[in-house]
């Protein structure tokens, strides 16, 4: 039965519900998940009765996980007056803890009870967001733990029981099947919603919308127009203080295998038939499966991996990665990856995809860039267009969300001479709509149950073909690992990648 | 985010000019300002008052809104008070740059006032400077335009504010159904409404609270005039529910009460506003359940946010006509008790 008087509401309320969080005391849930939950609030989307059970190993009582979260949220910049009314609300019993070990059976019942007694005070009908924010070694063990109290179960038709999973999901394409199966023996596959933060962007789902609601795009959109396509998501930091996780994940696991590969999907794809969930992420899969393996061979070919050395990024000296905390100074992690793709299908085969990511580069910057081929013939003299480069279609996906159009144009005078220029559109310029938090968006298409921003489990596998390969080369010691200084553009290698192929990277 | 700074690029104005004065002078401040270049308008808008007061609000109005929404717009005194003035058009203009985070966005606002029987004839001064290939959205601040009023012809959507109207007397509700037959509207009033409406059909999600919409018993709407109707027209509609199981009472502040039954318990729900503060509570109390309160800050209404939120919209707003359709209804109700 629909809501009639939901209908045309701009902004859809979630539905009574718990959103129950594992890993509570650690760094996501206080730094994006609070303050989501407070923006929800704020933006009157979560229902009289929402409330939040956190668990997790520290020892806290109720009111020390409210008062810490709360402080949290502050901390990230939300709180203060405007957010008095959410925070008293929440205080009425909304947040509740549940402290324990994660192997320890009798964590879960505590966990039931809680939620038994929340369902009963405040009407949440049995309703739970299950979120695992804990490091990916104990998912098996909580989803585990879950179902041996009944907790991944809706009580009836009218409940529901979703689980969100972080990634990474998975460290390689046996781990990743290994915790599907894991998973799917607790969990029938709609119930599960892997999230990849990236994709709940509204500039990642603005690809979409330029792609697809105009006429003007898709027919240039192939490999009749396309000469290659690069795909940047170059990062300004270094690793901080997340050495230690990042000494066992590396820039193919951590950014290529989820980001990039959810950017490049949304740019192969095909035209979905309908928008819904399935009629998107069937065509993503499409889309993954048609990239190409890498022979190991290959792999040498056409990956370069790196990692940052001592630098300059924007006036400040930064350390070399092996001298980061909690990095082992003979490290052979990658801080830099740099693939060249090959597509198989109608519409892009022979159009390379380039793409490259990396900490420590000059700036933060997500981007799509289209170049197109060149004109088949000039009827200039070379002279005349020395200052034109080729057509090129820039989607620009962070930070100055837009998009650029490159292309030629005669330069006021006499003599006829051409030169490209560059029309920008921006984003922000032409919207009002201050956009939300990926993290907000995403848990409020949980709790409504819309699957379309998430990653579903096949989506997932075909991502982890594409990188096996090259993990594999990187394993075996195939490819050396290059080294570029921190503050630039990656390593020379990089750049080679593109000079065989008479290409050179855009500064984006 | 940084907030936006504003700076004029260049300004121009005169007395007894022609409409062709005004566009060069126009053309000429964007020629000799390279960051008048940029533009990303994505809409003409024009105000359209009676006093010279009511056009300073309206400026400064759009003047906020220029912050984060571009455009070109003009604001037309259509000055009342000499109605057998020679046709006449005073004019002034700016170029106005926004910068955020480095980035400029240039706009344009002009301000016409306009004498003699031209003010019948608006249309003929405003299409001269409407944008090429984006909409042109009307906006009456304080009226609602007469029937046959040629400019509606030029607009693809009015922008009025029932409320401001309804202060000023007359059957209002009846004279936008009307409008809005006619043309897309986007009434203020009725997006003031949006969080009373959000919040009430909020409380029905989940399979638990759901069916009671299906066995309404009564609804009563609280509060001014205009807003009562509307909500109490919309909540007619939507339920499918006859007028006399729609009470509407006059009051200071807005409250809705929802009493249904389902499964043989009686269920209240209920959002108001209770007092002085800006905060909304709402309430679910369902026999033999929990009873939940929630509180709320209420939406910030400064007025050009209400008309910011109009011009990100196109196209008839069907639930509104919906909604004044009920109202009619209700009135008509009234009147034969």
């Amino acid at each position: 039965m629909e809501n009639p008087l939901a209908e045309a509401t701009v902004e859809r309320v979630a539905p009574p519900a718990v959103l129950v969080v594992f890993g509570a005391s650690g760094d996501l849930t206080s730094r994006k998940l609070m303050p989501a939950v407070e923006n929800l609030a704020l933006r009157r989307l979560l229902p009289p009765g929402f409330s939040v059970v956190g668990v997790a190993r520290t020892d806290f009582d109720d009111e020390q996980f409210f008062e810490s979260m709360r402080q949290a949220v502050e901390k990230a910049g939300g709180g203060g007056e405007e957010a008095r009314h959410v925070w008293e609300s929440f205080a009425q019993g909304g947040f509740r803890y549940v402290a324990g070990d994660y192997g320890d059976p009798e964590t879960f019942k505590r966990l039931k009870d809680v939620l038994d007694e929340i369902d009963a005070t405040r009407g949440t009908a049995q309703n739970r967001l299950i979120y695992l924010a804990t490091p990916p070694s104990t998912f098996p063990t909580v989803i585990q733990g879950l179902a041996q109290c009944g907790l991944n179960r809706p009580a009836n038709d009218n409940a529901f029981v979703r689980i969100v999973i972080e990634k990474p999901y998975g460290r390689d394409t046996r781990s990743a099947e290994k915790l599907d199966a894991v998973v799917h023996e607790v969990f029938e596959e709609p119930q599960v919603y892997r999230i990849d933060h990236y994709l709940g962007k509204e500039t990642v789902q603005n690809v979409l919308a330029l792609r697809f609601a105009n006429a003007i795009f898709e027919p240039i959109w192939n490999r009749r127009y396309v000469n290659h396509v690069q795909i940047t998501v170059a990062e300004q930091l270094g690793v901080g203080h997340r050495g230690g996780f990042y000494e066992s994940a590396g820039a193919l696991r951590d950014i290529v295998q989820n980001h990039v590969l959810q950017v490049l999907a949304l740019t192969l794809m095909e035209p979905p038939s309908t928008f819904d969930p399935n009629g998107i992420r069937d065509e993503k899969v499409k889309a993954l499966r048609a990239v190409d393996i890498l022979s190991p061979e290959e792999v040498a070919q056409n990956v370069v991996r790196a990692q940052y050395r001592a630098g300059w990024v924007q006036g400040t000296e930064v350390h070399s990665y092996r001298d980061e905390e909690g990095v082992d100074p003979h490290s052979q992690t990658e801080t830099y990856v740099a693939m060249r793709l090959k597509v198989d299908n109608w519409r892009w085969a022979g159009v390379p995809f380039y793409v490259r990511t990396g900490k420590y580069l000059p700036k933060r910057v997500t981007e799509v860039a289209m170049e197109f081929n060149r004109v088949p013939h000039l009827p200039f003299a070379m002279s005349q267009a020395e200052g034109l480069d080729p057509d090129a279609l820039v989607l620009r996906i962070q930070p100055d969300e837009g998009i650029t159009l490159r292309f030629g144009a005669k330069v006021p005078g006499q003599a006829f001479r051409v030169r490209s220029v560059s029309m920008d559109f921006f984003y922000g310029a032409a919207f009002l709509e201050e956009t939300p938090e990926a993290y907000e968006r995403l848990l409020l298409d949980a709790l409504l149950g819309d699957p379309t921003l998430f990653i579903r489990a096949d989506e997932v596998a075909q991502a982890w073909r594409i990188v096996q390969p090259v993990l594999d080369g990187f394993e075996e010691g195939d490819l050396p690992l290059a080294r570029y200084e921190a503050g630039t553009w990656g390593p020379p290698e990089a750049d080679h990648l593109l000079d065989r192929d008479g290409r050179r990277w855009r500064k984006p | 985010m940084e907030e936006p700074v504003v700076t004029t690029l260049g300004s121009w104005e005169a007395d007894d000019v022609t409409v062709a004065q005004v566009e060069a002078a126009l053309s000429d401040l964007r020629h000799h300002e390279q960051r008048a270049a940029v533009r990303t308008s994505v809409l003409t808008l024009v105000a359209v008052v009676k006093t010279d007061a009511e056009a300073d609000a309206a400026r400064a109005i759009i003047d906020e809104l220029g912050g984060r929404h571009p455009s070109r717009a003009l604001v037309i005194v259509a000055v009342d008070d000499e109605p057998d003035a020679p046709n006449g058009t005073d004019a002034a203009v700016w170029v106005r740059a926004i910068e955020r985070e480095g980035r400029a966005v240039c706009f344009e606002q002009l301000l016409l006032r306009v004498r003699g029987k031209a003010r019948h004839h608006l249309d003929s001064i405003v299409e001269p400077f409407a944008l090429p290939d984006v909409p042109m959205v009307v906006w009456l601040p304080a009226g609602l335009p007469s029937p046959g009023d040629p400019l509606m012809q030029a607009a693809n959507r009015v922008v009025v504010d029932s409320r401001a109207v309804a202060e000023a007397g007359g059957d209002v509700l009846t004279r936008s159904l009307s409008l809005a037959r006619r043309l897309p509207v986007a009434d203020l009033s009725w997006m003031r409404l949006e969080q009373w409406r959000s919040m009430l059909a909020g409380l029905f999600e989940g399979a638990l609270n759901r069916p009671f919409l299906q066995a309404v018993d009564r609804v009563e709407v609280c509060g001014n005039h205009g807003p009562r109707y509307l909500l109490g027209g919309w909540l007619l509609r939507r339920l499918e529910l006859p007028a006399s199981r729609v009470e509407l009472r006059p009051a200071e502040h807005v409250s809705v009460d929802v009493h249904a039954v389902s499964g043989g318990r009686r269920g209240r729900f209920r959002v108001a506003r209770d007092g002085a503060e800006r905060e909304i509570r709402s309430c679910v109390d369902i026999e033999g359940g929990p009873q939940l309160e929630q509180t709320v800050r209420m939406r910030q209404q400064w007025p050009s946010l209400a008309l910011a939120s109009a011009l990100t919209r196109v196209g008839h707003d069907e639930i509104y006509e919906e909604a004044l359709a009920g109202a009619r209804e209700l009135r008509q109700a009234e009147g034969g008790r």
